[in-house]
């Protein structure tokens, strides 16, 4: 014969801590919602970041106080993953907007570099050749999956990822690393961004 | 009927043969050593004396990045001048580069060398070496060649061709030891510690009964323990097991925290450590977290709810069963070399690719039948929570902990065919090739993701829902209450289950996946914190006006509280999408997760040994050993994980088996003190590691000479602390149940909340005391 023991409950209290952990998610969703439209940033006329720039335009970025950057017009690069290297492609832009090499780094020995130009946004088209890759701006604080099959088959993935890469004066020369697991060599698939005036 | 069973046996084991054996034939290409073991494809048959290799301009210390240039020559054999051809040459070497220095020689690969159709009629060739440039212990293996050159003669062809072999050694500028292959100390760990287990077991056996120390006691006691459908056998089983793996998975932690002690190490090569961190999750999680809380759902459920047994007693035993043999599965690959490298999460495409080793196959195989034994416990829980209820328990009077149980194996019933079928459709692509995932013919590179983390999420709450229960039951009882809102805390767990599902996405906000998709996950996953909450403030309530006794697994649980309300707010970040940008693959994920796995799930079972051990063996634990368990572990543990934050947020990414520390400023990549920081993380780490040895003592210590426990020695409440210790089997007799009563009965015939309202409406409190004046 056991006892189930009498309740030890007081309505008020279990509510009240059940509504206000709710209100501060609330705000806190409210205040992570802030910055996602500008993370995720349509092109066009709705977006932060305006229509792709014309040949010699620039983009003009501006900071709100809160850090978003705000542009005129946007420049497409493409940046490439495979087993195990990455690979900058600058498309038809100018060298002066932006360019690409090989660099020496600390430790990583010889890694792609790419160098894009204070004050203008880009869009970076990501794609693969292999698995799934993605690069970290580790200085920047973002990364986005590269996917394969980018450009191939009719699934409604098979579009490149993309990520935004606005250069305001906050954004100094950084190491880009690899951050999805890609196989053997994944923790040496350095890059190198640096950006010039 | 003997026979019978014995034939039965006989086709089981060719069947389990054939699993083991047929898919590791795909997996020989690559077993295949070069010429630096097998000798070279050289002419002649055997090695000869006669033939004299030396190698001339090695220093006895390299300096770092030198060139140096070195003679490889022969002397004796058939070989001379006014033969057609002379001689040839193979040089291996283990590090640095050998370049040919001229056209007589030629590069395999960087570390191989060899003569070319030009060289072919010499004794001596010149090359040079570039040294590495780090520490290491530098081997050179040189075959040469002695050759008659009778191509054209009446014995044509290689006939009298001669060759010898030789070694040298070269040591670095600061000697380092002679490398041990992690894979040797990580088997040679874990056949010590089967032996010690075996040991253990033998002389636990012993020391219970001395006289009955013999085989014709064994036998039948082996193999009560390898046939026992019963669930406080079956339980124990689970509980051995799982601690086994702990301790499986504790050593590959430890081999790859040395390996990250200090930047650049190479303990560990690349492909060792990519195996070691797969095999260190699928471990942890898998074979040990899971096996200890069936362990514990094993024991405990049939006595919290006073049934005799499970539901169904001989499927439970196959679930059993089936996790050993699919363990063995999982690490064939390593046995062979070449393991699962893909990470515990298997993403695709990588894991269907050529690059990703053999033993893949084997790891997929081994988890498709640790699919087929959880889909079996969850039938078998929920079947005997519904059915075999003692008189007069209703729903919402199990047990928090039977609750946990049940909501936990709902979740891995609903979940885990969407994980079965994944982990099919990866075995059909990589042994018969289907292509699921194979993008080029079309396949989806996101199906894998949301298929793994469709399963993947409600599984992490299916390991920390059960230590929720654990905590429930452990701090009501040591703060000699009932449970702070039982009710509210059975529908938290309950919203918790429901809400695991919606959830999963924020695996993948860095994926590609829609936006759309990524938004509406960041709202749900935001929501998980508000039952979570509610269980962590009706804890502290129980706790508050309560009387609370120290004991060992009370100091676990107060530990739990710490421990995974600061998991719990660090996982808050990554719901904030621009935030999880930053951390996500980050080592702030790692430490996230150890906080809520370990410091939650772990910490919560620590708990519930200490907790239940007395019921399960009889015997009471040592509290002095308990609580320098406690004390040891908890501080450890904390140092260990809790400064992995601040490396994940400098930048030091998961899954890297390096990482490097520059001093160039405004890199945004780790700053010099992450290398101090990693030291003082692994150090922290054995630490941690050690300490649980402790809580191993006090186990053989207790069975062995431990104090007799009482029925119930902490005053709870339930039907388990009504049987004696050990319980009878069966646990309760079938035709004589326990009968539950409950305490608020009388509240059953009060008016409810609603009514209550109502009421107050309708005629206000004043006006009846008016009346009764």
């Amino acid at each position: 014969m056991g006892v189930f023991p009498k309740h030890n409950d007081d309505m008020k209290l279990e509510v009240a801590w059940t509504v206000a952990p709710f209100i501060l998610i609330v705000w806190l969703t409210y205040v992570s919602w802030v910055p996602l439209d500008a993370v995720w940033s349509e092109t066009g006329e709705d977006g932060y970041h305006g229509e792709e720039c014309e040949e010699g335009q620039s983009s003009n970025n501006q900071m709100d106080e809160i850090g978003i950057v705000t542009s005129e017009c946007y420049h497409v690069i493409e940046i490439t993953g495979k087993q195990w290297v990455w690979q900058f492609d600058c498309l038809d832009l100018s060298t002066d907007i932006c360019d690409t090499g090989s660099d020496n780094v600390e430790v990583y020995g010889t890694v792609p570099l790419l160098s894009l130009k204070e004050g203008e946004t880009y869009l970076a088209n990501l794609r693969s050749e292999d698995v799934t890759h993605a690069p970290w701006f580790l200085g920047m604080g973002v990364k986005e999956d590269t996917l394969y099959g980018a450009q191939i088959g009719p699934s409604e993935y098979n579009w490149p990822t993309t990520l935004w890469l606005p250069i305001g004066d906050d954004v100094g020369d950084q190491i880009i690393l690899c951050t999805e697991y890609c196989g053997d060599a994944h923790a040496i698939m350095a890059g190198k961004l640096v950006v010039h005036q | 009927m003997s026979r019978k069973s014995a034939r039965t046996l006989l086709v089981l084991s060719v069947i389990a043969m054939a699993m083991v054996v047929s898919p590791a034939v795909v997996s020989y290409p690559t077993g295949i050593q070069g010429v630096k073991d097998s000798g070279c494809n050289c002419h002649g048959a055997t090695t000869s004396s006669e033939v004299v290799p030396s190698i001339i301009g090695l220093p006895e210390q390299y300096n770092y990045s030198e060139s140096y240039e070195i003679v490889v020559s022969f002397e004796g054999g058939p070989s001379s001048p006014s033969n057609a051809n002379q001689g040839g040459f193979h040089l291996w070497v283990s590090d640095g580069e050998l370049l040919p220095s001229d056209a007589t020689s030629q590069s395999y690969s960087p570390n191989e060398v060899s003569h070319t159709e030009a060289g072919n009629d010499q004794t001596t060739w010149t090359l040079t070496w570039v040294s590495p440039s780090s520490d290491r212990n530098v081997e050179f293996i040189l075959h040469t060649n002695s050759v008659n050159g009778n191509a054209d003669g009446a014995n044509g062809g290689s006939s009298g061709d001669m060759w010898n072999k030789l070694t040298a050694k070269v040591s670095p500028p600061v000697l380092v030891l002679e490398e041990a292959d992690p894979f040797v100390v990580l088997s040679t760990l874990i056949l010590v510690s089967a032996i010690l287990l075996a040991f253990t077991l033998a002389y636990v056996f012993y020391r219970t009964n001395p006289e009955s120390f013999t085989w014709d006691y064994f036998a039948p006691w082996i193999a009560d323990w390898l046939t026992t459908t019963d669930h406080k056998k079956i339980g124990t089983l689970y509980f051995l097991a799982g601690l086994f793996f702990l301790g499986v998975g504790g050593i590959m932690a430890m081999m790859i925290r040395i390996q990250l002690a200090v930047p650049g190490n190479d303990f560990l090569t690349q492909d060792q450590y990519n195996q070691f961190f797969t095999l260190h999750g699928t471990t942890m999680i898998f074979l040990a977290a899971m096996p200890l809380i069936n362990g514990f759902a094993n024991w405990m459920v049939p006595l919290q709810i006073g049934a005799p047994d499970l539901a169904l007693p001989r499927l439970n035993a196959m679930s059993f069963w089936l996790q050993p043999v699919g363990a063995l599965l999982i690490f064939t690959g390593v046995f062979s070399g070449s393991g699962a490298d893909t990470g515990w999460t298997g993403y695709a495409p990588y894991v269907v690719s050529e690059t990703a080793h053999m033993g893949t196959t084997m790891w997929v195989a081994g988890q498709i039948m640790l699919v087929a034994s959880s889909t079996l416990t969850g039938i078998n829980f929920l079947t005997t929570i519904a059915v075999m209820r003692a008189p007069g328990m209703g729903w919402l009077q199990m047990p928090l902990f039977t609750w946990s149980i049940l909501i936990a194996n709902l979740m891995l019933f609903l979940s885990i065919p969407a994980f079965g079928i994944g982990l099919i459709q990866v075995y059909l692509d990589r042994v018969i090739g289907t292509a699921f995932y194979d993008v080029s013919a079309g396949g989806d590179p996101l199906l894998w993701s949301h298929l793994f983390w469709y399963f993947g999420h409600p599984e992490v709450y299916v390991v920390i829902v059960p230590a929720f229960g654990v905590i429930s039951e452990v701090i009501a009882t040591s703060a000699r209450r009932s449970i702070f809102g039982y009710r509210s805390m059975v529908y938290a767990m309950a919203g918790i289950g429901i809400v695991s599902f919606i959830v999963y996405g924020h695996h993948m906000f860095t994926s590609g996946m829609s936006p759309t998709l990524r938004f509406v996950t960041m709202l749900t996953t935001m929501l998980v914190a508000v039952p979570t909450g509610i269980k962590i403030f009706n804890w502290l309530k129980t706790m508050h006006g309560g009387s609370l006794v120290y004991r060992t697994h009370t100091l676990w649980t107060l530990g739990f509280l710490v421990t995974f309300t600061l998991g719990g707010i660090s996982g808050m970040f990554f719901p904030s999408i621009a935030m999880d940008l930053h951390l996500h693959e980050s080592y702030f994920v790692v430490a996230h997760f150890h906080y809520v796995l370990v410091g939650g799930t772990v910490f919560g079972f620590y708990a519930a040994i200490y907790y239940w051990f007395p019921k399960m063996s009889g015997r009471m634990l040592d509290e002095k050993l308990g609580v320098l368990h406690f004390l040891v572990g908890f501080i450890s543990y904390n140092a260990l994980f809790w400064p992995m934050h601040r490396l994940g947020v400098w930048g030091m990414a998961r899954r890297h088996h390096t990482y490097f520390v520059t001093t160039e400023e405004a890199m945004g990549a780790l700053p010099m003190e992450a290398a101090g920081w990693n030291m003082f993380i692994s150090v922290s780490a054995f630490i941690f590691f050690f300490s649980n040895f402790i809580m191993v003592a006090n186990m053989i210590k207790t069975v062995i000479r431990g104090e007799k426990a009482p029925p119930d020695p902490w005053g709870g409440w339930s039907f388990e602390w009504m049987t004696t210790s050990p319980p009878p089997t069966p646990s309760f007799d079938p035709h004589n149940l326990p009968v539950l009563t409950d305490a608020n009965e009388h509240i059953a015939n009060e008016p409810g909340t609603l009514s209550k309202l109502f009421n107050r409406l309708m005629v206000s409190e004043e006006d009846t005391e008016e009346v009764t004046h």
